[in-house]
């Protein structure tokens, strides 16, 4: 049973959002609005309660005689979104019935019978991924196709990716494979291409790597994503001088008090 | 039989290449920077919208919003109020203070015992399952922690002010007396970390404005409920401790302070304190909290008996509303921090235009 | 390609990432563009000047496939001394008849074939037949005695014609109106040129968006030329991929559900034309040289498997009992007819006019005057509800209260619930098992044709009148279910595949048939597909080898690259070791290699031709590729068969901004504008009222007219609202807003459509001037999940010459800001833009 991961290459991205409807297919998510956005091809704006997997548009200015995959420039990169499963996970940490745990295949993932839509995960997670659905009321991400990977599978998303953009394997496998791939581009003179993988952080790198090219934080992958158990230090430190200045300064106004009043 | 060959007619003017050049320039600016400087100019067909560095992914706001509801902030309300209420009733029983003092405490805490829970559970999106939250103990888990801390706290709370019930009513039995002291005692050692810690609860998240006044949250909520628990017990008659005076007084302070803290930095992620609704609603419940009840309670000290009453019960009055107002600003705050998009991309805001904003 | 095919897409990445290089043509930058290496942004309708330069290229420098090119196409034959090129006629052909609005070919054969004055077989174009078989109305099927100069040099020979014809097609020309820089075209050029020869080979893949133009089928065919003078047909890597609208839309050419052929591309009899007897007929079609010259054998086996028993020598095998073309019987020859009243009834299958076909307005009006209307499919469609939801109820051209047609509304099984074959654009036939029974009262196509048919067939039964005798001798014997008497699939496959008489043995190939009524035929390039019992290939998965045989069957004999002949030297070795696949094994003494050869087997590459007196295939000897042809070489000219010119010719769209720069000539002479009321056109050239260029096309979100997309909410949430896509400088100048509504105006129609401003669609100089293109995906329709306008309201119904498809590429409206007037509103709102302003031209 090895540790899986995602690897979402954008540079084979088609953005056909095969991985989006096959996810819900699978899954059974129900619709997520049928707005129109105006954000290029991106209708669905966002990963959350209805939606797991999640392409994004960005377009940039084309030039004629080059195209998309022109090293010179990144005219219109498509890049499919979902559930990190960090490896620190805000989520996990914060849930109180220890509905998300880890599951043997490195996923985070909530477990829907236990769930009872705190939303509690859903502001501690750094990525904004997870999400309570307003209609079942609890709280839903992307499952790592938990089910799917438990009787061999691979997770519907990367099945039905036509290009092999979403690669799914073994996560040390992947992960030389990233560095692997950003080589082979950044040799191709596509020197803008970039892994986004926050090993750096206290999130500690994920199970959802991607490569995309240009700033990560034009597809809305935060430089510093932190995982809140950071804050705990110091929030508990205060809650302790709170505390104690509450204990402190009533003691010291009924004792006050009851001086002067000569008990 | 063929076709007549048309001439064809240029439409409209010459194209001109250096009004052609300006208007690129124009439509660059807009793309880039969301606006156009230059007066007058309102290329149609741009901006539209950019996924960029400098506006991130169509600067749609990359945390997910709070999803509680009305239930979440007034339970914090009703939690800060009784734990601290809870504190000082142990304390005022332990240094002999007035009995109704402590009975009213008591009952506020217990009151709070009730109302809290029913609060949490209304607001879970599958309220059946709440024993749910009693599968596991995660200390690394405030809400987690809060949820043990509540049910003792609750179960301490409601126990103590039944035992005192039952022992004024049907006189005093040891089981009672045993029960009523170690559910004081309880009340008051859950009391203490159940009266500050939403402040964790919110500081340690993801959400800027939270996490980045961590260290001043739980301070900020413990000085609330003092401030609420104080106004509580004022107001039920016990205006005349001058304990609760202080209290009230150095609660206010906490408050006057703590405003003036997020007030002077100048940090984009205070901006929902300052800024839109949820500003609004911080400084309505700064001011409610922190120099109104500190003036009139100061004011309280001078003058004569029914002024001084009167300015007492006002201040006692603010403090209360201030606290359940705050409570509410601060979970706006939340929502309106979340969507500020800049932050989590760690992007500046751009330089604000001349005219006005 | 990636749009609509992204799954067929894969394969291009795969390519792209072991180093091939990718060139998107496309008005607009799409989600092919941004895969490809290369982008060019092509003013719509301006596609052959821009092939037409790349082979004015490849010959002024020199880059042809010498080698290729003189012995496998027919460069080096010689044409007629009173053919005429467009250089002499401005824009037209030796042969045109303005009255009757068609040409002669005559003068377009080669020097030396069998011509009217010879006594020969006479080509012509029939007014009724189409374009779509072997015969497209009039080949000669015999080349005859024709010359060849080897050295290319004749001043006659084809080589020097097709370079004369296309020597004023330059960069320049490019650069001036497709709005194309003289750079990005050398880069193009240079790109494609360098990628192709003996260890190269590069391919050309197109859909409708070549297609569906008013001279769809020369586009083609100058990409064929390109393709035949670099030496990339019948090679790996190399040919030219027609991907097709939509799913088994090949199957439906090779099957066909069109009007003017027959299973495998035999011409349906013509009323006049043909005469009414089976020998005539023969006569006509069948060639006497190449794969043609078994044309009886198809045509009887065909007639076998329809009529069984009762065919026989004696009724010329039942030839009679098939119906005959006797004028227009096109989707838009008949619903013309049905627009005057002129039609009783309608089955409408798995087709959803009222959105998907061009001029949605008379569309639907037309379906008004039917008396019945059958409608099979899995939702109601846009088509079965016209009566009642349309915009034309809205706008009260038609009320529910007043109409007559009666609609019956049948439920369809989907993909998934039924048993059948897909043939997709590869010739690859793979057959789908049904997974789950269809819901409810929904059926397959196959139970429902099967049990109309059988009923029919049951009330002719004691009716002996001649007119249901093809009814009766129709043969319909398929075993059954036990649930729902679901017909079995695989017995009509058998069928199709064919089988000898009496004993019924599945035969192998088309080679085993026979002209005496001995075999039967469903459909002759379908031939192997079932060789065996239990054998059914095109339901195989195994895939092996390079070119994956084993995985379902391709027509015919599953090679899998047509024409394959063509990889290997006229002395059948390879043109190279990197790109071999078919050779001469000198030991084994047959053909071989990595694909079924399409070639006789063991006829040696040394095998002598006799073209000029020989019969059948073998008349072409053991080095003449392109079996199908009567000279056995691919065709840079087609000397007959195309109605509009043996060479693609630079024609304007039916409605343009733009003179033709090249000729006197604006539009495709032989085109049909059909114009009427109803079915007005803009001004041409440079139409004042309408000067921006319109595109229409898909989406990979939706699926054609949204019937099985704008239903289900996982895709009808992709993408929700019609939008309409416009360069930053068009919304400047038309006063749009991004994310606003704008209204497009054509004098077909009246459309109203989000606006979305993008850099993807560019601003192009075109002669000096500025043309704006206005891009409208066409997926919306009035009823499903998310509705919106019918972008086909805005396009006319015209005819390409050959096969009749609409212009839906290239055309001209009008764009104005804000939403469309509601209600009758919208018909006052678009005669006033038809007066808008003065018409400028004539």
């Amino acid at each position: 049973m090895s540790v899986t991961a995602f690897l979402t290459d954008s540079t084979l991205c088609i953005g056909c959002k095969a991985c989006e409807v096959a996810c819900k297919e699978w899954n059974g998510v129900g619709e997520d609005g049928l707005d129109w956005s105006g954000f290029s091809y991106d209708n669905t704006g966002s990963v959350g309660a209805s939606t797991w997997r999640h392409v994004k548009f960005v377009e940039q200015t084309p030039e004629p005689g080059f195209g998309g995959n022109a090293p010179e420039m990144n005219s219109w990169a498509f890049s499919s979104d979902v559930c990190k499963h960090c490896e620190n996970a805000g989520c996990l940490e914060a849930c109180p019935t220890g509905s998300i745990v880890r599951t043997e295949f490195g996923g985070v993932y909530v477990q829907p019978d236990i769930c009872n839509g705190c939303g509690y995960c859903v502001v501690s997670c750094p990525f904004g991924v997870v999400e309570r659905n307003e209609q079942d009321g609890r709280a839903f991400k992307c499952t790592f196709c938990y089910d799917r990977q438990k009787v061999g599978l691979v997770p519907a998303c990367a099945k039905a990716c036509p290009t092999e953009s979403i690669q799914f394997g073994e996560i040390g496998a992947l992960r030389r494979k990233a560095e692997e791939r950003l080589a082979e581009l950044r040799g191709r003179g596509m020197r803008d291409a970039t892994v986004y993988d926050p090993v750096d952080t206290s999130v500690g790198g994920s199970h959802a790597m991607f490569i995309v090219r240009g700033d990560p934080r034009t597809y809305n992958l935060p430089p510093k994503p932190e995982v809140p158990t950071i804050y705990l230090k110091k929030a508990w430190a205060s809650s302790a001088i709170a505390a104690a200045l509450l204990l402190g300064g009533t003691l010291v106004a009924f004792l006050a008090d009851g001086q002067r009043n000569g008990r | 039989m063929s076709d007549a060959k048309a001439r064809v007619v240029p439409v409209g003017r010459v194209p001109d290449s250096s009004a052609e050049q300006r208007l690129l320039e124009i439509r660059h600016e807009a793309e880039r920077r969301g606006e156009v400087k230059a007066i007058g100019i309102r290329p149609s067909g741009a901006p539209f919208p950019q996924a960029s560095p400098e506006t991130g992914y169509y600067g749609i706001p990359l945390l997910k919003q709070p999803s509680w509801t009305w239930e979440v902030p007034l339970y914090f309300f009703t939690g800060g109020a009784a734990g601290a209420a809870a504190v000082m009733g142990a304390i005022a029983d332990y240094t002999g203070a007035d009995r109704k003092l402590v009975r009213d405490a008591r009952w506020i805490a217990a009151a709070g015992a009730v109302i809290s829970p029913a609060l949490l559970v209304a607001d879970l999106g599958r309220p059946a399952r709440f024993l749910n939250m009693l599968r596991v103990f995660k200390p690394q888990s405030p809400m987690s922690v809060g949820v043990w801390t509540l049910l003792g706290f609750s179960g301490a709370a409601a126990a103590t002010a039944f035992a005192g019930f039952l022992a004024e009513r049907y006189g005093p039995s040891l089981p009672l007396r045993i029960v009523e002291n170690a559910g004081q005692a309880a009340s008051l050692a859950f009391g203490l970390p159940f009266s500050n810690y939403t402040g964790v609860l919110i500081g340690a998240t993801t959400i800027p404005v939270w996490n980045q006044n961590v260290g001043e949250l739980p301070i900020h909520f413990a000085a609330s409920g003092v401030g609420a628990a104080v106004g509580l017990l004022e107001l039920m008659g016990n205006d005349r401790s001058r304990a609760l005076q202080a209290l009230g007084m150095g609660a206010a302070l906490f408050e006057c302070l703590e405003g003036l803290r997020s007030e002077s930095s100048d940090h984009s992620h205070l901006d929902p304190l300052k800024h839109g609704l949820s500003g609004l609603m911080v400084r309505t419940g700064g001011v409610l909290s922190g120099p109104v009840p500190f003036l009139l309670r100061a004011a309280s000290l001078f003058g004569d008996k029914q002024r001084s009453h009167e300015f007492r019960r006002w201040a006692a009055m603010a403090s209360v509303a201030g606290s359940l107002v705050t409570r509410f600003a601060w979970v706006q705050a939340g929502h309106a921090s979340a969507r500020q998009w800049r932050e989590p991309l760690g992007i500046a805001q751009g330089e604000k235009p001349e005219l006005g904003e | 390609m990636a749009e609509n095919h992204p799954v067929g897409f894969q394969w291009v990445i795969a390519a792209r990432e072991r180093g091939a290089k990718i060139i998107h043509v496309d008005p607009r930058f799409n989600r092919t563009s941004a895969m490809a290496d290369i982008w060019v942004p092509l003013r719509a309708g301006s596609d052959i000047i821009f092939l037409g330069a790349l082979i004015h290229y490849v010959l002024e420098n020199k880059k042809e496939f010498r080698d290729y090119v003189v012995n496998y196409t027919n460069a080096s034959t010689i044409l007629r001394d009173d053919f005429r090129d467009t250089e002499d006629l401005d824009g037209l052909f030796s042969g045109w008849d303005a009255d009757k609005k068609k040409y002669d070919p005559e003068t377009w054969l080669y020097k030396g074939a069998p011509s009217k004055d010879s006594g020969g077989e006479k080509a012509g174009h029939s007014d009724a037949g189409g374009g779509h078989g072997k015969d497209r109305g009039g080949e000669a099927e015999d080349a005859g005695k024709f010359e060849a100069d080897p050295t290319l040099e004749h001043p006659r020979c084809v080589f020097q014609v097709l370079k004369r014809h296309f020597s004023r097609y330059t960069p320049q020309m490019v650069e001036r109106y497709c709005g194309v820089s003289k750079e990005v075209f050398l880069k193009t050029a240079e790109a494609f040129t360098s990628a192709s020869g003996p260890e190269k080979t590069a391919a050309i893949c197109y859909a409708v968006g070549w297609t569906q133009h008013s001279k769809g089928v020369q586009i083609i065919r100058a990409a064929a030329i390109l393709q035949l003078l670099l030496g990339n047909i019948g090679r790996p890597g190399g040919g030219i991929l027609a991907l097709r609208g939509h799913a088994s839309i090949q199957g439906s050419t090779d099957i066909p559900t069109l009007y003017d052929i027959l299973p495998g591309y035999l011409p349906m009899p013509v009323f006049e034309a043909d005469s009414h007897n089976l020998k005539d007929y023969i006569k006509k079609h069948k060639a006497r040289t190449g794969l043609w010259a078994n044309f009886d054998k198809y045509f009887i086996s065909l007639l076998k498997a329809y009529y069984g028993e009762a065919a026989n020598a004696e009724n010329e095998f039942g030839f009679n009992w098939l119906p005959r073309v006797t004028g227009d019987h096109s989707h838009f020859g008949y619903w013309l007819e049905m627009a005057e009243g002129k039609m009783e009834g309608l089955f409408v299958m798995g087709q959803n006019p009222a959105v998907g076909a061009p001029n949605g307005r008379l569309e639907r009006k037309a379906l008004a005057k039917l008396k019945w209307l059958v409608v099979r499919d899995m939702v109601e469609t846009e088509t079965a509800s016209f009566w009642y939801d349309s915009p034309e109820t809205e706008r009260g051209e038609l009320s529910p209260d007043d109409l007559a047609t009666e609609v019956f509304l049948f439920p369809a099984a989907g993909t998934a619930e039924k048993d059948g074959t897909f043939t997709n654009t590869q010739r690859l036939l793979q057959y789908r098992n049904q997974a789950v029974e269809p819901p409810g009262d929904a059926r397959s196509e196959t139970w429902f044709m099967y049990h109309l048919g059988r009923r029919l067939k049951e009330k002719a039964k004691n009716d002996t009148r001649p007119r249901n005798g093809g009814l009766n001798a129709l043969t319909w014997n398929y075993s059954t279910r036990v649930e729902h008497a679901e017909p079995d699939v695989e017995e009509v496959l058998q069928e199709i595949n064919g089988r000898s008489l009496p004993d019924g043995k599945l035969l192998e190939g088309f080679k085993a048939l026979k002209n005496d009524g001995s075999t039967t035929c469903g459909c002759w390039i379908y031939s192997g597909v079932f060789p065996r019992p239990g054998e059914n290939k095109a339901n195989k998965r195994e895939p092996k080898g390079y070119l994956g045989h084993g995985w379902g069957f391709a027509w015919p004999n599953d090679c899998r690259i047509i024409y394959n002949r063509a990889s290997a030297r006229p002395d059948g070795k390879p043109w190279s070791e990197r790109k071999k696949l078919v050779w001469w094994d000198v030991e084994k003494k047959h053909w071989t290699g990595l694909d079924t050869p399409d070639f006789e087997k063991t006829t040696p590459p040394d095998a002598k031709e006799n073209i000029h007196r020989g019969r059948g295939v073998e008349a072409l000897g053991g080095a003449k590729p392109f079996i199908l042809h009567p000279d056995g070489v691919g065709w840079l000219f087609v000397a007959s068969g195309l109605k509009d010119g043996p060479l693609p010719t630079h024609y304007e769209a039916l409605e343009s901004p733009v003179s033709n720069p090249l000729y006197a000539q604006q539009t495709d002479p032989a085109a049909d504008k059909k114009e009427r009321p109803g079915n007005e056109y803009a001004a041409s050239p440079a139409d004042p009222r309408f000067p921006y260029v319109l595109t229409t096309y898909r989406l990979t979100e939706h699926h054609t007219a949204g019937g099985m997309s704008r239903t289900l909410s996982h895709l009808a949430e992709l993408q929700p609202e019609l939008f309409t896509e416009v360069s930053p400088e068009l919304a400047a100048e038309a006063g749009l807003e991004h994310g606003d509504w704008a209204t497009i105006t054509t004098p077909r129609g009246i459309v109203e459509a989000r606006v979305m401003v993008t850099r993807r669609m560019r601003a192009m100089w075109v002669d000096g001037r500025r043309i704006h293109h206005v891009g409208l995906p066409y997926h919306w329709g009035y009823r499903g999940l998310v509705t919106g306008d019918i972008a086909n309201d805005l396009l006319s119904i015209s005819e390409e010459p050959n096969v009749r498809i609409m212009e839906a590429k290239a055309l001209v409206c009008n764009l104005t800001p804000g939403r469309r007037a509601c209600g009758a509103a919208a018909l006052t709102q678009l005669a006033a833009n038809m007066k808008r302003t003065s018409v400028s031209t004539k």
